[in-house]
Order: structure tokens, then C-alpha cells, then sequence
């Protein structure tokens, strides 16, 4: 039997998000309080290149502050890829820690497939 | 058949989660831990898989 689940993702764990740092080449994050200019925001500071201010992730609620200006002070393409990975690193985490076999797989319109196999 | 849950995450980071292989509704329960796990639900459908999964087992219980 089948069935397909859409989700949206939030950022939860701060292992899968090091993972994800990891692959796009920034340093781990660290927990602190940033000056966006919506306001102040705490969690942990992710500073993509080029960006004015961080990306401030609230690992309680999964939720990420940004402030981009609709592009001017920042590439949201960045913060795509970033959830991107963050949502493939943690697949492949929770998949091992249940014992199953994962492998991934780019795909040409830039999405990115796991196939998670259950153990013999 | 192996049982495979495939997640395809778009260049956007939303996730698309589907099982294969799975008997009966082992394929709800299957996906469960990565559901948790990446997020919030937005949706969820039944492939025409599940449905003619479901009508074998019905033929073969009224034979």
C-alpha cells in the first residue's frame, strides 16, 4: 500500500542543522540574540554570505527569523537551500537511527530524493 | 517488493514523503517517525496502490 505526505518543514535539531552548515561550507552556528531589522531574535545565528543580518533559527518552535528585504539585503535562495538540506540531513539521521538504509539522489529540477529501505 | 519510504525535498525545502512496498495500512504507520520528525503535515493522500491493496483483500474475503 501507499500514501504521500506533503510537509512543511521546521528546524528542530541542532545536529541536522550543523549537517546542513556543513554541506553549503558555513561555520556551526551559535546560540545568541541578533539585532534584525524586524526587532531582536534569539536562537541560533546562521550568516550566509552577502547576507546584512542573520538568520536566526528558534529550534522550540522551528521557525527561522530573517530579514531580507525582498532580496535587497540578502539571496532567499540561500535560505532555500539551506532547508533543503536541513530537511535531507535530518531524514538521514532519524532513517539510521532506526536501522534503515538511505541513499540520496539529485534530481535535475534541483530537488533532492532519499530512498530509505527498511533493514533486513 | 522492498519497502521504501522516498522523500523528495524540493529546491524550496518542502518534503514530499511516499511509501512503497508496505502491506495493509503498514504504510500509515511507516513514515510516521520522518512526518514527526521534518515537520507540520500539509497534506496526505492515498495513491491508487493503497485502494487496489485494499480491494484485493476485500475480494479475497468474500470468496
Amino acid at each position: 500500500m501507499s500514501h504521500i505526505v506533503r510537509i512543511q518543514t521546521r528546524v528542530h535539531d541542532p545536529a541536522a542543522i550543523n549537517s546542513a552548515c556543513q554541506r553549503l561550507g558555513l561555520p556551526v552556528p551559535n546560540h545568541g540574540t541578533a539585532r534584525l531589522y524586524s526587532g531582536e531574535a534569539t536562537g541560533l545565528l546562521v550568516q550566509f554570505p552577502g547576507w546584512q543580518y542573520p538568520a536566526v533559527i528558534d529550534t522550540l518552535t522551528g521557525t527561522i527569523h530573517f530579514d531580507t528585504f525582498e532580496g535587497r539585503w540578502g539571496d532567499q535562495a540561500q535560505l532555500d537551500k539551506f532547508q533543503q538540506l536541513y530537511a535531507v540531513e535530518k531524514a538521514k539521521l532519524e532513517a539510521r537511527k532506526k536501522g534503515f538504509q538511505v541513499s540520496e539522489q539529485s534530481l535535475q529540477d534541483g530537488s533532492i530524493k532519499l530512498n530509505i529501505i527498511e533493514g533486513s | 517488493m522492498p519497502r521504501i519510504i522516498e522523500v523528495i525535498v524540493s529546491p524550496k525545502g518542502e518534503t514530499k514523503l511516499q511509501t512503497k512496498g508496505y502491506v495493509g495500512n503498514d504504510c500509515l504507520q511507516a513514515s510516521k517517525f520522518l512526518e514527526e520528525a521534518l515537520g507540520i503535515p500539509l497534506s496526505e493522500g492515498k495513491t491508487a496502490e493503497f485502494y487496489e491493496a485494499a480491494a484485493n483483500e476485500q475480494q479475497v474475503r468474500q470468496q
